[in-house]
């Protein structure tokens, strides 16, 4: 860069933008204090802002350029002021001077005055930052807290409708903040090094370049309310209190377009030397006339919306949307003209400070309107002319310089912005951009028809509602707001040449544009009839565009839904947050479905295993004990175990009705009481015991008859039916215990008693008629082993051949018979022969003596088989060594 | 840069110290609660002491060194401090201050605090110890030790929900646990006991499937802690089920103690040409890429507040082992980087939660409704520390963002930055909605804004809440002043690609 020696070092930079951020911090206390030292400490903050903005001034004319560096973040916050920067800086501190002197009074109403005032200082340090930022990461960190810190600008009334305006500014801010951010990254992957400079023209591939300009314009165009990306701006604007509406529709979407600004003519263009040749221009150019058409696109649709509106910040709000098309058909002007741009550059960003002045003013004055009446609706204002005469003028001086009439600021930015157009198309007289001009000509006049519209229903014509005594002009601290604004506006609109060739010019010479286009411009066009004659077309046509709109209620017509970008925004977002819930579903099944996979494994090893074990074990007592018998013993041991604790359970319920009976008479002494439990208890005990010898043998009896095979897997739902029982012999207990203490000898009656209880019970019976289908398996196993029982010689027959000499064959044939008759005998034997001698009373001892035999009967085997193994491997040790 | 090998008596101070806390709580809670916190809270402030102490001669290039133990004349168990060790160490111990100092506050009400204490002091020092191991023997002892011996701070609850996810909880790290030490005797037959070098102990000369087997063997065990997508499932299940500060530190270094596990394989076992070499890297990327991405959608479906933010958790691993599978400088700053950042924002969050479950009992995101006027410092931590997970400047979260995706375009794979920024968008999603209902939704009741008053809890947890918080914002700010995590990572990063 030539200008490399003339880069100087200050912390002004720096300092402007810790200043505010510092202020801030003292905000909160200050206000808890007093109200009033807060509002004259937030208006200092923002003056000596102001008064350091203002001293780069003099600062930029010794030097070309001022840098500062702050350490932190990644090594440090590198700041460099040009004079496109500097400018930025002065609006900026202006118009935040302006706002926050407005919103002293303006705020009185409002809630939270104190997060206003912090918020306000805050953004103003990150807008400062923005602009005056050095690298791109500075830039990047001072465009996310701005936007973030701005949400509570967006929010602070917290109505509903704020709510959800500030929801959608969120959302759409943190999208914008990523595409940033991904841009940014892109820049490095394309050779360059971070600095707000020109990245190298050989690195990277075309398209790559392409996402790298796509994500940088987009991250800063949501934030410059870029058509397709602006659909928050219409909802965030009128919803914050006036002096916010007007800093961020006036100040804040500037940072946007700085942005854009230093992505097309800073980032995307050829080193900056003197006399480039015109070919290194290509891709800059390429780039700028896709800014210039989303510029004429936003500013076109910006204007058809504003018409439709009915509030008066709504409608201010779709003029920002419209003017930041034309700052972005200059930018992209700029960047299609390439060195030759210096007319683009120059409308672009004095339109930029333009739409600053007059939108900030002008969002001013709607707010010292709504201020006094507390109604936003156009169509229900009018005459406020009388009422409040200087607001009047105050906002006739900002819509004059919004709809481009000379003399006033907006006509000098509009007629350099013309001129640029004029000459992209005459470059390579591309029929589409004469049609952009076109267009630019009908926004102008739809801009025109909009403010007649906005000052005619407002403030000329009838009033349309009583106005109280409270409606009355403005306080002085608005309206010197409003008068600092218009005078600024004036300034502009009159001398021109103060800002271009103080501003412009050495910006222009500092990237290395031709600046003498500005001059020319300045000698031969400003104020030329040509450029009022287009002046004057652009009235007409607002003229005809109002007065037809009126006549046909254009102006109440409303598209479709579905037409806008915004319907559809929201439904990809839910369509989004639907596909998040599916996938949480789907995998929230996925995981149910899948535990219970392994839950089903779980129980089918468990089950698998128990009947390996189960089987096992059959084989063990099997070859230990013999088969069949034991099954049936097992069965008598169960249905014993069942049916002694059927006899306890018995006794217990005799005892508990002898219990309830003695309760039921309570004259019964306790001596008395407790024979007759005593007697209760051994007449049941008694009684049960018979019950369960009968029973016992009537089982007894099926095994021997092979009966129990089919009763097996019934047995214990007979038991419950026989449980019925148990009140029977209560009964009786209770009614013959009476006559049992006297002394009587009863035992007559309890025998008559239990032939009939049992009688009544048939246990057999009930047995036989329960039995069901029994397993064809064991019953053919049982059949097959008394076959073989029967089938072979018994004993007697052996011992008789024993004594008959036979040979030594026969003697083997007849010890093997013996031995498979013996095997047969024992495997078979019958075993179930149950002894009720062998009656034990406690079942627990009956358990853990089946415990035992079967531990002992396992372990047995277990060492029986541990002995072969031993034996098998002693043998087969003896037979290795012999080899 | 030259290392010079220091022999030191402070990393097995501060690796048994904690044990000693461990042994003395019992007795010291028997004389008082009060004893006990000051007893064990001055000792772990000892060791973070000695932690951070270690790190201006770390960063001077000395390495600390010392040996503990001679199984057998090959098998050593020793400590060797190394700027990647030493980075995580102090973000260990400083997180361990917080979370236990939060402790005494959070837990007073709950039961068998011995227990508690004794093993969450333990486990501070094994996972020192995992910090410092000088070979993989002495790692993967400690890996193990604090794995399992966090299992009863997982169930501290002994609620039904918390014994089920203690038990995911054991039998995933069991499994992961025995693959690592499957890898481990695979790569002592291979190359026999080392001490980690840069470079790798292993070289190309071996067999191709051997060096497979044991990378995936490794790669799959400490996945697992590392939360890699297919191995995650105790993550969401333990989080919600342990007590708050133990959600915090698990989440922010336990799980992170599996990704400096990746790593420590990855260039101090296998060494960044072998793997160039093996070619499996890019798998690993990919699972990394997918693990930030999934796990992110999960989150954003989740109402449980402690399980929203351990599904965030796993996709915060995922830039980590993201970073590390790029094989780039960079790219492995911004990892190391993102370890110690996540430790504290994560930490944050977590404490946060459990202020609000045991001030608001508010346990679900849709409870959160005017949270933020009845605990405005809780909330405003929350709040900090989801603007830097989400990745907003100059908060630290930027930080490893930044470096992350410099270190994708380092290496060239631009698409990675769609996985980083999708992520951190992700993070919005999950993240941004609860800072709003807190701040901005009414309360769901009249009674609710009665109760607003007082709220707040007491100091000892919001300090450490707030501390941990303001670290999120210091580290952003002060992300290059030697001695913080930048200065390390990038030294020891710069140490792997020499």
């Amino acid at each position: 860069m030539p200008e490399a020696a003339h880069i100087a070092y200050h912390p002004l930079p720096a300092l402007l933008v810790l200043w505010p951020l510092v202020c801030a911090l003292a905000v909160r206390p200050l206000g808890r204090w007093r109200e009033d030292v807060r509002n004259g400490f937030v208006l200092f903050a923002t003056g000596v802002t102001l008064l350091g903005a203002a001293a780069l001034i003099p600062l930029l004319a010794a030097e070309h350029k001022v840098t500062a560096d702050l350490p932190a973040l990644i090594g440090r916050l590198h700041f460099v002021v040009d004079p496109y920067g500097m400018l930025f800086a002065l609006f900026t501190t202006f118009v935040w001077f302006c706002a926050t002197l407005h919103s002293l009074d303006y705020m009185q109403h409002e809630q939270h005055r104190d997060r206003f005032h912090t918020t306000s200082l805050v953004v103003l340090a990150a807008m400062l930052g923005v602009v005056l930022a050095g690298d791109l990461v500075t830039l990047y960190l001072f465009f996310e807290m701005l936007g973030l810190v701005a949400f509570l600008f967006v929010i602070h009334t917290e109505t509903d409708e704020a709510k959800r305006a500030s929801i959608k500014y969120l959302w759409m801010t943190v999208l914008g903040g990523f595409a940033l951010i991904g841009g940014i990254f892109l820049t490095y992957a394309l050779g360059h090094t971070g600095a707000i400079g020109p990245i190298p023209l050989e690195g990277g591939t075309e398209t790559l370049r392409w996402v790298t300009f796509g994500l940088l314009v987009l991250g800063f165009g949501v934030k410059a309310g870029m058509l397709p990306v602006h659909v928050w701006l219409p909802d965030a604007h009128p919803v914050a209190p006036s002096p916010a509406s007007a800093l961020l529709s006036g100040v804040m979407i500037k940072a946007g377009a700085y942005g854009i600004f230093r992505t097309v003519t800073a980032l995307f263009r050829p080193e900056v030397v003197e006399d480039l040749s015109e070919e290194l221009w290509h891709m800059t150019s390429d780039f700028g006339l896709v800014v210039l058409w989303i510029g004429i696109a936003t500013m076109a649709v910006g204007v058809t919306m504003a018409l439709g509106q009915h509030n008066a910040k709504r409608m201010l709000a779709y003029h920002s949307v419209s003017q930041m098309g034309f700052i972005l058909v200059g930018i992209g002007a700029a960047g299609y003209l390439g060195s030759h741009g210096a007319m683009g550059v120059a409308g672009g960003l004095l339109h930029v400070v333009n739409h600053a002045l007059f939108k900030g003013a002008l969002f001013l004055g709607i707010g010292a309107v709504a201020f006094r009446t507390g109604e936003l609706d156009m169509y229900k204002l009018g005459g406020l002319w009388r009422k409040m005469p200087w607001t009047f003028v105050f906002m006739l001086i900002a819509a004059a310089g919004i709809t481009g009439v000379p003399l006033f600021n907006g006509f000098v930015s509009k007629c350099l912005l013309h001129h640029a157009l004029v000459e992209a198309y005459e470059l390579n007289h591309m029929v589409s951009l004469d049609i952009a001009e076109k267009i630019y000509i009908l926004t102008c006049g739809g801009t025109a028809a909009s403010f007649i519209k906005l000052i005619g229903f407002v403030f000329l014509g009838k009033p349309k509602q009583e106005y109280g005594p409270g409606v009355v002009d403005s306080p002085p601290r608005m309206l010197t707001a409003l008068g600092l604004l218009s005078a600024a506006m004036l300034a502009i609109g009159i001398r021109p040449h103060l800002i271009l060739k103080g501003v412009f010019a050495p910006g222009l010479h500092e990237w290395a544009l031709h600046a003498d286009l500005l001059d020319y411009f300045l000698k031969n066009y400003f104020l030329s009839p040509d450029d009022l004659m287009s002046a004057v077309t652009a009235f007409a046509i607002g003229g005809t565009i109002f007065v037809v709109g009126i006549r046909f209620g254009l102006f109440h017509l409303h598209a479709p839904k579905w037409f806008g970008v915004d319907y559809w925004y929201q439904a990809a977002t839910r369509g989004f947050l639907t596909v998040c819930a599916y996938v949480g579903g789907w995998y929230e099944r996925y995981l149910a479905a899948f535990s219970r996979t392994l839950r089903t494994l779980r129980l089918g090893y468990r089950s698998t295993y128990l009947r390996i074990e189960r089987n096992w074990r059959r084989i063990v007592v099997t070859i230990t004990t013999g088969a069949p018998g034991p099954r049936n013993q097992h069965f008598i041991q169960n249905a014993y175990i069942a049916l002694e604790r059927e006899r306890q359970s018995t006794v217990r319920y005799a005892v508990s009705r002898a219990h309830e009976w003695l309760r039921a008479r309570p004259d019964t002494g306790p001596e008395r009481a407790w024979a007759t439990i005593d007697a209760v208890r051994d007449i049941a005990s008694y009684m049960a015991q018979r019950q369960l010898s009968q029973r016992m043998s009537v089982l007894a009896e099926m095994v021997r008859t092979g009966e129990i095979e089919a009763v097996r897997y019934r047995f214990r739902d007979v038991l419950a039916q026989v449980r019925l029982f148990q009140s029977a012999v209560a009964h009786t207990a209770i009614e013959l215990a009476e006559r049992r203490m006297t002394g009587e000898d009863v035992i007559r009656d309890i025998s008559a008693e239990v032939n009939r209880i049992s009688s009544e019970e048939r246990f057999d019976r009930r047995l036989r008629k329960a039995a069901g289908v029994s397993r064809p398996s064991t019953v053919r196993v049982q059949r097959l082993s008394t076959h073989a029982r029967e089938a072979l010689p018994s004993s007697v027959a052996l011992m008789d051949w024993r004594v008959r000499g036979l040979g030594r064959f026969e003697r083997a044939a007849r010890w093997s018979v013996e031995i498979v008759r013996l095997i047969v005998e024992v495997t078979t034997q019958e075993r179930s022969t149950w002894l009720l001698s062998d009656r034990l009373d406690a079942e627990s001892v009956i358990e853990t003596r089946r415990h035992i035999q079967r531990y002992a009967r396992d372990m047995s085997f277990n060492m029986a088989m541990i002995l072969v193994l031993m034996l098998m491997l002693m043998l087969s040790i003896a037979i290795g060594t012999n080899r | 840069m030259d290392s010079t090998l220091v022999a030191s008596a402070i990393p097995p101070v501060a690796v048994f110290l904690p044990l000693l806390g461990a042994i003395v709580g019992l007795p010291l809670g028997r004389v008082s609660e009060r004893a006990r916190a000051f007893g064990l809270g001055s000792i772990c402030a000892v060791t973070a002491a000695l932690t951070i102490a270690l790190i201006p001669g770390v960063l001077g290039g000395a390495v600390y060194e010392t040996y503990l133990l001679r199984l057998t004349p090959v098998i050593w168990l020793h400590l060797r401090v190394d700027a990647l060790g030493a980075l995580f160490g102090a973000t260990v111990s400083v997180l361990w201050l917080l979370a236990l100092v939060y402790s005494a506050g959070y837990m007073a009400d709950e039961h068998r605090l011995g227990r508690y204490y004794a093993f969450f002091m333990l486990c501070l020092g094994w996972t020192l110890g995992v910090a410092y191991a000088g070979n993989l023997l002495t790692f993967l002892v400690f890996y193990e030790l604090f794995s399992i011996l966090t299992y009863p701070l997982v169930v501290h609850e002994e609620t039904p929900a918390a014994m089920a996810a203690g038990t995911k909880y054991i039998i995933y790290i069991l499994i992961g646990g025995s693959l690592v030490l499957l890898g481990v005797v695979f790569t002592f037959f291979l190359a026999g006991e080392q001490t980690f070098t840069v470079g790798g102990i292993l070289d190309a000369g071996m067999n191709r499937t051997s060096l497979l087997v044991i990378f995936w063997c490794f790669i799959i065990g400490f996945g697992v802690k590392a939360a890699l997508v297919p191995l995650h499932g105790w993550v969401p299940d333990a989080h919600p089920a342990a007590p708050a500060p133990f959600s915090a530190v698990l989440s922010g270094v336990m799980v992170a103690a599996g990704s400096f596990g990746i790593m420590r394989i990855v260039f101090q076992v296998f060494g960044v040409g072998l793997l160039a070499m093996l070619g499996v890297m890019p798998v690993l990327a990919g699972i990394a890429a997918f693990t930030v991405v999934f796990a992110a959608v999960l989150a954003v479906s989740q109402d449980n507040l402690k399980r929203r933010l351990a599904y965030s958790t796993i996709s915060q691993m995922g830039y980590v082992t993201l970073g590390v599978a790029l094989l780039g400088a960079e790219a492995t700053t911004g990892a190391l980087v993102h370890i110690t950042n996540h430790a504290f924002m994560k930490g944050t969050l977590f404490l946060c939660a459990g202020l609000l479950i045991k001030r608001a009992g508010i346990h679900n995101v849709s409870e959160m409704a005017g949270a933020a006027k009845r605990m405005p410092v809780t909330m405003a931590a929350f709040a900090l520390s989801a603007l830097g997970m989400i990745g907003t400047p100059p908060l630290s979260g930027f930080i490893s963002k930044w470096y992350l995706g410099l270190g994708i375009l380092d290496v060239d794979q631009p698409l990675y930055l769609a996985v980083l920024l999708g992520g951190a968008l992700l993070a919005a999603i999950y993240l941004l909605p609860i800072v709003y209902a807190a701040y901005f939704k009414p309360p769901p009741t009249i009674a609710a804004e009665d109760e607003a008053e007082g709220s707040e809890a007491s100091a000892s947890m919001l300090v450490p809440t707030v501390i941990a918080s303001a670290l999120t914002l210091v580290l952003g700010l002060a992300a290059t002043v030697p001695g913080l995590p930048y200065s390390l990572a990038h030294m020891a990063a710069e140490g792997f690609f020499r």
